[in-house]
Parts: C-alpha cells; structure tokens; sequence
C-alpha cells in the first residue's frame, strides 16, 4: 500500500487584503443572530477602520476618524450598532453603525500617548463603563458612558513603581456587581483593582518583560497573560480575590502582541511577533497548533462568536481561519 | 316548397295516395306517397304523422315475405316522415322501434336474416331516426325494464352488424345508432341533461348490456387495423361512454345507499342487473382484462385519431370511475403517460391538458389510491429499466423514458412520496445512473491539446454563452440518441423540482463517493437537479408546493461546489505529459510528487511504488469528470443568477485554473463556464469578471502558492490575472508578488520555468499599469510593440557561425556584467558623485520615504533574476533574460525620469549598483548584441532539450 501522502498544512479559510498598511486592530461584530451577515471590523496602521463582510469577503464601508493615526483598538457595544475605536490621535470614537450610517457620535479624548488599548464594561444598554489610560502614564482613568462622567482614576501605590499599564481588561463576577479591572503592566506584573474603592486587590508579578496581552474567563476565574518576553502565564483568582499564577508555558520565539481566549472558552489564541498564531487548549494550556502563514508579526487575533479566528498582521493581511469547530 | 302548410290541404293530397298504397303495396307506390310528402309542411305533417304512418305500418306489418326491396323504401319512407316529425307517443314509440328492428330478421330464424346492405342501412337509419324524433319525456318512459328484451335484442343486432359487416358505412351507422340507443348520442339534439335518478334509472337498464356491449367493441377495436381508423374511433368512443356511464362513481356511491327496487314481473327481473357490490367488483375485473387489451393495441395504432381518442378513454374513465376502475387505473396512466410524447402533436397536446386538468383537479395528487399505482408502476419501471436500456432500440428506449417522465410528471410534489421510500430511491438512481453511463474509449478527447491558452482574454471574443452553444457531443453507451439524452435530462429536473432536494441531493452525493463508476453519472444529476430545482427549463404541470428558497438552494451549491473542487475531485490526472517544468521536478524524482499522483488518479489504483501510467480510458474518464464539474458549475451559476456572486469566491480560481488545462476539452468548456459566469453575473467581459473579482483570485492564489506541489497551475492563474488586470490590483497582488518570490527562493532548482512566465507577466502588467506619465498610453504601447516586431525581425534573419561566436562572446561578457564584476564600468564616478543626501520632507523624520510599490516589486524581481542568470538550465535562462530586460529597463527609466531626485534610487548604494548593473546589461543586450543574439535563441533552445531527453 502506498503510504499516503500526509496533508499539507492547512491553510487560512480565507485572507483579507487591501488595508493597505498594518493591521493593529480586530473585531467581530454582527452577532450570531445574523449569521450571513456578520461583520469583522480591522484597525490599520493608516487610521482607518475597515468594516468587512465575511459573506463576500469585501469591504463594506471604511471609517477615517483618526486623522491618519494608527487605530488600536476596536470594540463594538453589546446590543448596538456602535463602535469605539481607539486611534493613537488621543482619540476615542465611538461610531454609529445603524442602517448603514457611519458617523462619529462621540469621542473622548485620551489624555495620554499610550499603547495600552481600552477595555470596556457593558452594564446595561444605557450605561457603561470605559477604562483607558489616564493621565498620568502610570494612571488608569475609569469614565461612565455615555456621560463620560469619570468615575475614578486608579494609580498604584506610590512605591509600586509597575510603569505603564499595557493592557486593561475591566469585568465583573457573577456574583456582586462589583466592577472589577485587570491591568497588565510594563514591569511584567498583573493586578486587579476594586474599581469603588480605587484600590489595588492583589498584584502578581508573572512576566519579566512587559504584559503585551491579556484575557480573564470570568467563570473559571482564571486569567492569561502575555509579554514581550517568551512566556505565556495563567494566573487564577481565589475567593480572597487574590491573584495567584497558576503556571507558564514557555515559547519558541518571543513577543506576544494579543492574546485571545475563545467565547466558548474552549481554545486560546496568541498573536506572535514571530509571525505565528499560536493555539492553546484553554483547560489543559496543552499547545494545539502554530499556524504559520503572515509574513510580518501578527498584531492581533480575534473571536468570533461562531468560532471563527480572525488574525491581522504587519503584513497588511487578516488571515480567517476556522479550527476545531463545535460540530 | 311546402306548398301545403294547413293539414286539410296536405290531407286532401295525401289521402290518396295513402288509400292507394294500403290497397297495393308496391315501390312505386311508396315513392309517389314519399314524393308527395316532400310537398308538405313540417306541422302539417306532424298533425297527420298517425295517419300517413298508418299505410306504411300495414305494409310491414302484413304476414308474408315481402319484397327487399319494398321494405327498404317502406322503411325510408318511414324515416322521411320521422325525420321531420315528433313522435309524442308512449305507444307507438314503442311500436315503430319493434317493427324497425324485427325488419331485419326473418320471423323464423334467430339470426339476421341475409338482407341486402341497403336494407341494413335503411333499417338502421330508421331506428337512429327514430330515437331522435322521440319526445324527451316519452324516451325516458321508453327506458323502463319492461322494453329490456327488446332494447336488448336491438342492442345485439346492432353489435353484430358493427362487428360482422363488410360495409364500412353499415358498420359506422350501426356504431351510431348504438350510441343513440344507448343515450350517449353526442348531437345537439338532446339538450336536456338526466337528472341523478334518471342517470341513475338508465344505469342499471344498461349494466343489463355492458358485459355483451363492451366485449363486442373490443372486438372491434382490437380488429384488424385496416379496417378503419374511424369505426375504432367509434367504438372506442361508445365504449368509454358506456363504460363510464355505468360504472360511474357518482351512480354507484348513490346505489350503495339503500334503494326500493321498482317492482317488475318476474321475467324481466332476471334480466335487471344489480350494481351493489359485488357485481362492481366482477365487472372491474373484467374490464381491466378488456381495458389491458384496448390500451396494447391502440396505444400503437398507426392512425393518431385512434390515439387521441384513447387518450379521450383514459380521461373519461379516470375521471368518471376512478374508484370503481381502480384497477385499470395503472394501465390507463401508462397509457396517457406514454402518449405524451407522441409524434402526432394533436395527441401531444390533448395528452397534455388531460394531464394538466388532472393536476389541477387533484386526481392523482388527491388520490391515495391513484399515488399508489403510480409509484408502483415507477418502481416497477426504474427496475426494468437498465435491462430495457439495454434490449431496446433507440426508439424504444425515447418511449420507455418517456413513460418514466410521464409518471414524473404525474406525481408532481407527490414524487416525495416516492422518495422517502428508500427501495424506490435506490432504484430510481440506480437506473438513472446505469443509463448515463459515458462511453470513455475516445482517445481523440485525451488527445487534443490547447496550446494557446494563454489567449483565454482573446479566445472568446463574441460572448456565447452555454445555453445558446452546442455542448460537446458525450457518448453514452446505452445509447445514441440524443434526445434519449435530454429525456433524461428532463427528468432529472424534473426530480430535482418536485423532490425534496436536499434528500436528492445527499443521495446522489452518495453514490458520487461511492465508486468512480459513479461518479460522473452522479455528478451530471446533481447538475439538472439544481437546475430543476431553481425551476429552469422544466415542463412542469402542477404548481409545487414548497418551492426551494433562494438562500437553501444556494447552500446547497455552495457545498456541491466544495465537492466538486475539492482536491481529490478537481486535480485529476488527464495527460501523462508534464509541462516543462513539472518534467524536471519529476527528473528530481522525489517520491512525494510520484505518490501525490497516485494520490489523485482514483481510477486504477496501482500497486504502491509501480510506474503510475493512467491508461487512456482512465484520462479520458477523468477528463469527462472535469468536464461534467464545470458543466455543473455552470449550470449553477445559470440557476443562482446574481445569487453567484457570493460563490465567486470558491468558484472562480478552480474555473480559471482550468481555462488554462492542456485538455482542449476542458479549457474549452472552462472558458465557457467563465463567459456564462459573467452573464449570470452580470459583468461585461471576461476582463472585467477577472478584475473586478481578484481579490477572490488572489486569495487562491496566495493559499495554493503555499502547497506548488500540489497545485502547479497556480502560476497560470496568477499569470491570466494579471493579464486581466489593472492598476487597482496591485496594493492586492503586492504581498502575493512576495510570495511567489519567497517560494521562488525555495525551489529555485525546481520550477524555475514558470516563475519566470510569471514574473514576465507581472513586468509587462507594471509596464502597462504605470504608462511614462510624460506620454500617455499610447507611445509607450507602441514602443512595446516595437521591440516586439524588432525581435521578430532578427528572429526572421539568417545566422551565421560568426554571429554564433559573436554571441557567445557577448553572452560571456554579460554575463560577467550581470553577476556584479562592474569593476571597469564607468559607473564608479557615478557612485561617488552621488553622495546619499535626504531632503527635507514633511514626512516623519524618522520614515524614509518608500519606493513606490511597483518599482519596489520591479526591484524585487530584477534581484531574482540576477541569480537566474546563472541558471544552470540555459532555456530558462535565456528566456529569463530576453523577456525581463526590456520591461525593467522600461519600467525603471520611467520611474527615474519622472522622478530624478527621489532618493529611492540612491538610499542603498549597494542596489542602485545593482540596479544599474542590471539596466546596463539589459541595455548592452538591446543595444549591440540583440542583433546577434537573438536569432541564436532558437538554436539554443533546441540543444538543451535534446539533451535532456
């Protein structure tokens, strides 16, 4: 018998092209509610945001609202056709998307140069809170929306010392209405605030570099992180609300820009500066496959509610991968 | 002319002549009274109907033997008088019919008596004659039990006369008269409809007759065919109105509540037939046997008369007696199913509004029972139909199919019924793929090669699309003609219209795993079901229910074409040649290209590590599958319309990849594929379908150029779209221009030949995407063809041995160029006189300014080819050199003159000497050495590959 010939490895579902310049920022929207319609929406190096329909793969519609100034973030609000995007012109937009509009509402503006992105916390449909970096580079300010009134800002302890926050991650338990926020910062260590009382809850030191990414699974109350450096961490949360790292998983190369675990919280992803996508088993951390395709560091990973990865790279491409798909 | 309108005047005439003939009954006595009634009024003789009627009465009624011939001008004379007369009473009625009828038997005999056919004419006119000139209310008096003898006696002189004649004039008359006796007379004289009781009286006096009736005609219609198509037309008629008269399920229902028998004597109750129950089911019996015989011997009758009244019988029947013929239902179906597609179109037609009245009433679709027979009678015909496909003549196969598109048609939405049941599933496919079987001993289709697939923008100039085209004759084996063919065609649609298509459609892919035996007839299905089901091009007879929305049947698509195009279904072997550059990979030998061939090539399945020579047949199979595919893939565009576009995207690349397949049979139809694409579309050329679509294109591309050993034609397709592009796909194409570099990088030794075909393409598409701004279009264009022409030119002149040496001399030297040995180059003072100076921009400071995208990829490719200059293959080589040059040098001139003080060119010294090494090179070649150099392409080209074989 002939032995047959192993598959190659596969490839990307599909690649996106034509943003024309780095892509920083991912974001599925539409929802699982409209299936054939469902939307990715792609922050670029250049400023703009373009909003894909992973139907005909094409762009539907482009957003300038930063001035040319790469976008870094994007986050569409639960139950609306809004979406905030960050751009590094010290803005915060937020853009309504209904019924083919695209105009800017809202903006805030970011009273800091920082790279750390936003992080939002979806109460309700009329109220929510927004956390992003505040004013001092050591600051995390915490602003009520739509008011933006600011509710609070968190700064560490004077002799903390932990730099830059890089990454936010805001949440709440189950159980109390507590808003809660991760902050991952440029010294390599993770902490939780109490955002009411303004007050550090635990802090944990997991990365020697700077925190790039994280990703908190509320329900496992188990967090993971990653840095410049070659290491992954998971760090969980105890009933004391302490933070506790639980293990790390070293790899090849290093520099992870994003990490994202799945909705379904099955898998994880991260997106490497060694060009590769990595995924991991989010119970076991057991490493799943690397998937080699960009030709630049991957800047982001995303996603979507069905399943469905998303990556965007320096090398101006999303590439769309469908893995280990819920049948 | 009627002289006499008052009954006194006419009875002052008539009486005379009447005493004469009561006092001698001669002929010319006779004939004065008939002439001297022609002379009276219409009322007048009505008045005196009794009196003249007397005489002749009394000349039949005299004992005696009588002269023929005055009984028949008795009798004449009698339906003169009848003629134009009414007969009011019960009595006389009742009188004249037994004295007409008795006049044709001899007192003493039973049988008929040896009369002349004059008589026998006569006779039966007067009868016929008779029955119309009675009162309305006084005939239906006249059908009461008691005159059951003598109708009956009647009935059988008339049958006999119909059946035992010679003169086809007695027989038809007779067949006439029977229908009048019988109340079916369909002349306008009887304008007054039975109610139910009187239908329902008449009924059960005439069961009395059905059985000697309907045996009788059968008789004659399945007689001799020369006896004449209308008295089987006729018969066929009375029997079917006698028939559905009797057994009519709306009398029989009403019998079957309870009835008083009318009280009769005791003789005549004998004769009475009862229609409960049993005697029904009997006679249905009995019937169908007559039935079976009428349908075998009619539905062949040469004259279509016949046929169409058959098709009359059918539907008289199945709409009057379905419940109590419920037997001969199944042969009746068959029967006007398989007169549908007679060759006369009048049978066609009425064929056809039966069966449409039968869908729009409900008649099968509302009949369990009638469901039933019909998808036995499927069954039993998908059974038999291999071994009839394979016994019959073509004829006969066009005749059995059709009867299998008849029931299809019949079942309508009903066909699920079918469906659902797995036996019938099973069989149905079966047949309908053992009857699709290809021929595939052709070796002219393995044989046939496009070599001018680089022309796919060019080839289909005039855009004919598929359906207008004649498409490529496929042999089947079963059979030739190709109407047999779109039978079957049709009633695949047909399935896939009524049928639960996702059903259909999951079996057939089924069986398309199943086996390579298979698989092509499987997939030719699955392309009419989808064409069925978006209802194109179906002859359709009743509205089905649900129909298939636009959003399933896309899905649907959407996964037959990942079938279809899948790797193991759309890369199949169909040459035992390789391109040129596959020739070299298989020389590299390396076992995974071998086994990736016996990976794909399904048909034999050779032994491991064997030398893997598909036989011509297995080429040919396979090319038939690629063809049927993208047959398929058109027809789903065809079926989606606009909804396609959304397929673009999984469709186009495979589509395109194939326009460029050696197999002429395959480009062929690819390229037809593609133009039906753009109509389904809506886009205007091919040009525009390539463009406006590559970001899908690119996509394929990039993925593929991943894994080029497995997909060696994406280089084609990267080729062909860059052909077909303009300037707006380069920010697209610029990461995949990358990847092809990078893989280039990687199989240098390899594939080297058609990476620089590509690289080519791509030069020439910068060429022309980005004109010299100073002269627009045009020059630059001609330019082009300038160079071109020049080169023909020297490729035209005559070589000789010093221009060979000349060349080799030159080659060495630039060569020598070419690999970086610039040192004695003037270019030196160049490189110091330009000192790397940036200017002040509003750029960031920090960003130096890029080099447009086109000259960095120009740059890009330029590097690459440095190295293949040194290719170890002088063929790729050369033709690296001769068709890159021009294009940079093109390309780079006019970047530096619209651009003399970017600092592009200057930011790294160590390119820019590249660079320029390169434009010297290239333009020494032009220069001064093209001249020579060029004729010795050929000569060059042919030594290597000689000796690589």
């Amino acid at each position: 018998m002939a032995v047959p010939l192993p598959l190659p490895p596969p490839g990307p579902q599909f690649v996106l092209r034509g943003t024309q310049s780095a892509v920083n920022a991912l974001h599925f929207g539409g929802g699982a509610q409209a299936q054939g319609r469902q939307l990715l929406f792609s922050g670029s190096q250049s400023g703009l945001v373009h909003i894909w329909s992973l139907q005909t793969r094409r762009t539907v519609a482009t957003l300038d609202g930063h001035g040319g100034q790469s976008v870094t973030w994007l986050q569409m609000l639960p139950q609306s056709h809004q979406l905030l995007s960050q751009g590094r012109d010290l803005r915060l937009c937020l853009w309504d998307l209904a019924e083919g509009r695209n105009a800017i509402v809202d903006s805030v503006c970011l009273e800091s140069v920082a790279f750390c992105r936003s992080s939002v916390l979806a109460e309700g449909q009329a109220r929510w809170l927004l956390a992003l970096p505040g004013k001092g580079s050591d600051e995390v300010q915490i602003l009520e929306m739509p008011s933006k009134t600011s509710v609070c800002t968190l700064k560490p302890e004077a002799d903390a010392k932990p730099g830059m926050p890089m990454c936010l991650g805001l949440w709440q338990a189950e159980s109390s209405p507590r808003p809660l926020l991760l902050a991952g910062y440029e010294d390599g260590s993770v902490a939780l605030w109490d955002v009411w009382e303004r007050k550090v809850c635990s802090r944990v030191s997991c990365h020697e570099e700077p925190v790039m990414g994280l990703d908190f699974d509320s329900q496992k109350a188990r967090g993971v992180s990653g840095s410049a450096g070659k290491a992954l961490a998971v760090w969980s949360l105890n009933g004391q609300q302490a933070l506790q790292v639980c293990s790390t998983h070293q790899l090849t190369n290093p520099g992870i820009s994003d990490i994202t675990v799945r909705p379904d919280r099955k898998i994880l992803a991260t997106a490497g500066w060694d060009h590769r996508i990595r995924v991991f088993h989010w119970r076991t951390m057991k490493p799943l496959a690397v998937l080699a395709f960009h030709s630049a560091s991957v800047h982001c990973v995303a996603f979507a509610t069905n399943g469905l990865l998303a990556a965007g790279s320096k090398d101006q491409r999303i590439s769309i991968w469908s893995l280990y798909q819920r049948t | 002319m009627a002289v006499f309108d008052t009954p006194q005047e006419a009875f002052g005439i008539l009486r005379p002549v009447c005493v004469q003939l009561t006092k001698t009954q001669t002929v010319e006595n006779v004939e004065h009274l008939q002439a001297q009634l022609q002379a009276v009024s219409d009322t007048a003789l009505q008045e005196l109907q009794q009196y003249i009627l007397f005489p002749l009465r009394f000349t039949l009624k005299t004992p005696g033997p009588k002269r023929e011939r005055l009984v028949q001008s008795v009798v004449e004379c009698l339906t003169f008088v009848l003629s134009s007369t009414c007969v009011k009473e019960q009595e006389l009625l009742q009188e004249l019919f037994s004295e007409l009828s008795t006049c044709l038997y001899s007192p003493n005999s039973q049988k008929p008596a040896a009369v002349s056919e004059e008589l026998k004419l006569a006779v039966i006119q007067g009868l016929n004659t008779l029955m119309h000139s009675a009162y309305g209310d006084i005939i239906l008096a006249f059908y009461k039990p008691s005159i059951l003898p003598r109708l009956g006696f009647a009935v059988s002189l008339l049958l006999g006369l119909a059946e035992q004649e010679k003169s086809k004039q007695i027989k038809i008359a007779a067949l006439k008269c029977l229908q009048v006796l019988l109340f079916q007379c369909d002349c306008q004289d009887h304008p007054r409809s039975l109610d139910e009781l009187e239908q329902q009286h008449l009924g059960d006096l005439f069961a009395s007759f059905l059985p000697g009736i309907s045996t009788a005609l059968t008789r004659v219609i399945t007689g001799d065919f020369k006896q004449g198509h209308s008295i089987v037309v006729c018969s066929l008629k009375i029997f079917h109105k006698t028939v559905g008269f009797v057994m009519a399920d709306e009398q029989l229902r009403r019998l079957s509540k309870a009835q008083a028998e009318p009280v009769v004597e005791h003789r005549i109750a004998e004769l009475m037939v009862h229609r409960e129950g049993d005697w029904v089911k009997n006679t249905s019996d009995k019937l169908v046997i007559l039935i079976k015989k009428i349908i075998e011997c009619v539905s062949v009758h040469p004259h279509w008369k016949v046929r169409l009244e058959l098709v009359d019988l059918v539907e008289a029947l199945l709409l009057k007696c379905s419940q109590s013929l419920v037997d001969s239902a199944g042969p009746l179906l068959k029967a006007l199913v398989g007169l549908i597609n007679d060759e006369s179109s009048e049978v066609q037609a009425q064929c056809n509004n039966v069966l449409r009245q039968f869908a729009d009433q409900k008649v099968v679709v509302g009949n369990r029972a009638f469901t039933d027979i019909l998808s036995e009678s499927l069954h039993s015909l998908t059974t038999s139909l291999p071994r009839l496909m394979n016994s019959q003549d073509d004829q006969g196969k066009f005749s059995t199919l059709s009867l299998l598109l008849g029931y299809l048609k019949l079942l309508g939405p009903k066909i699920n019924f079918v469906l659902n049941s797995v036996a019938h599933l099973q069989r149905l496919s079966k047949a309908l793929i053992q009857v699709l079987e290809l021929d595939v001993a052709d070796v002219k289709i393995v044989e046939e090669r496009s070599w001018n697939s680089d022309d796919l923008s060019a080839s289909p100039k005039t855009p004919t699309t598929w359906q207008g085209n004649q498409v490529q004759r496929r042999y089947f084996r079963f059979f030739t003609d190709e109407r047999v063919f779109l039978l079957l065609r049709q009633v695949c649609r047909l399935l896939g219209y009524y049928g639960n298509l996702y059903l259909l459609v999951d079996h057939f892919m089924e069986l398309y795993h199943e086996s390579v035996v298979y698989r092509k007839q499987a997939t030719m299905i699955l392309n009419e079901l989808v064409t069925g089901a978006a209802g194109l091009e179906v002859e359709d007879l009743q509205e089905k229910h649900t129909k298939t929305s636009p959003e399933e049947l896309r899905e649907i698509v959407t996964s037959l074409l990942e079938l279809y195009t899948s790797q193991e279904n759309w890369y199949l072997v169909t040459c035992i040649e390789t391109e040129e550059g596959e020739e070299l990979m298989m020389k590299q030998s390396d076992l995974q290209a071998i086994t990736s061939r016996v990976h794909t090539c399904q048909i034999i399945s050779f032994p491991a590590f064997s030398k893997p020579s598909p036989t011509i047949c297995s080429m040919n199979s396979n090319i038939w599958q690629i063809y049927i595919q993208l047959e398929g893939i058109n027809q789903f565009a065809y079926a989606l319309g606009k909804d396609f576009h959304l397929l673009l995207m999984s469709a186009l690349y495979p589509v395109l990849e194939k326009a460029g397949d050696q197999t002429l049979l395959i480009s062929q139809v690819a390229t037809c594929t593609m133009v039906d694409i753009c109509v389904a579309c809506n886009y205007d050329s091919l040009q525009d379908l390539i463009n406006e679509n590559s970001d899908y294109l690119v996509n394929g591309i990039s993925l593929n150029l991943r894994h080029l050993s497995l997909h060696p034609h994406t280089a084609k397709v990267l080729e062909v779209m860059l052909r077909n592009s303009d300037a707006t796909l380069l920010p697209l194409v610029a990461d995949v221009v990358q990847d092809v570099l990078a893989t280039l990088d990687q199989f240098y030794d390899k594939r080297t030949a058609s990476f620089v075909s590509i690289l080519h393409a791509l030069l020439v598409a910068l060429a022309q995407w980005f004109p010299e701004t100073s002269y627009i279009g045009q020059p630059q264009d001609q330019s082009l063809k300038e160079e071109g022409s020049y080169l023909h030119q020297t490729l035209k002149n005559n070589t000789t041995a010093e221009d060979i040496e000349q060349f080799v001399l030159d080659y060495l030297k630039e060569k020598d160029v070419a690999d970086g040995n610039v040192l004695d180059f003037d270019s030196d003072e160049e490189k110091l006189s330009v000192p790397p100076t940036l200017e002040e921009n509003d750029t960031l400071p920090d960003v130096e300014p890029p080099l447009p995208v086109h000259i960095q990829i120009a740059k890009d490719v330029m590097e690459r080819c440095i190295h293949l200059l040194s290719d170890k293959n002088l063929k790729i080589r050369l033709k690296e050199k001769l068709q890159h040059f021009s294009y940079h040098i093109l390309i780079c001139r006019r970047f530096a003159k619209q651009a003399p003080h970017q600092q592009g060119l200057k930011i790294h010294s160590t390119d820019s000497t590249q660079q320029r090494g390169g434009e010297v090179a290239g333009a020494r070649f032009f220069g001064n050495a093209s001249e020579t150099f060029c004729p010795k392409e050929n000569a060059f080209l042919s030594i290597p590959i000689r000796k690589e074989k």
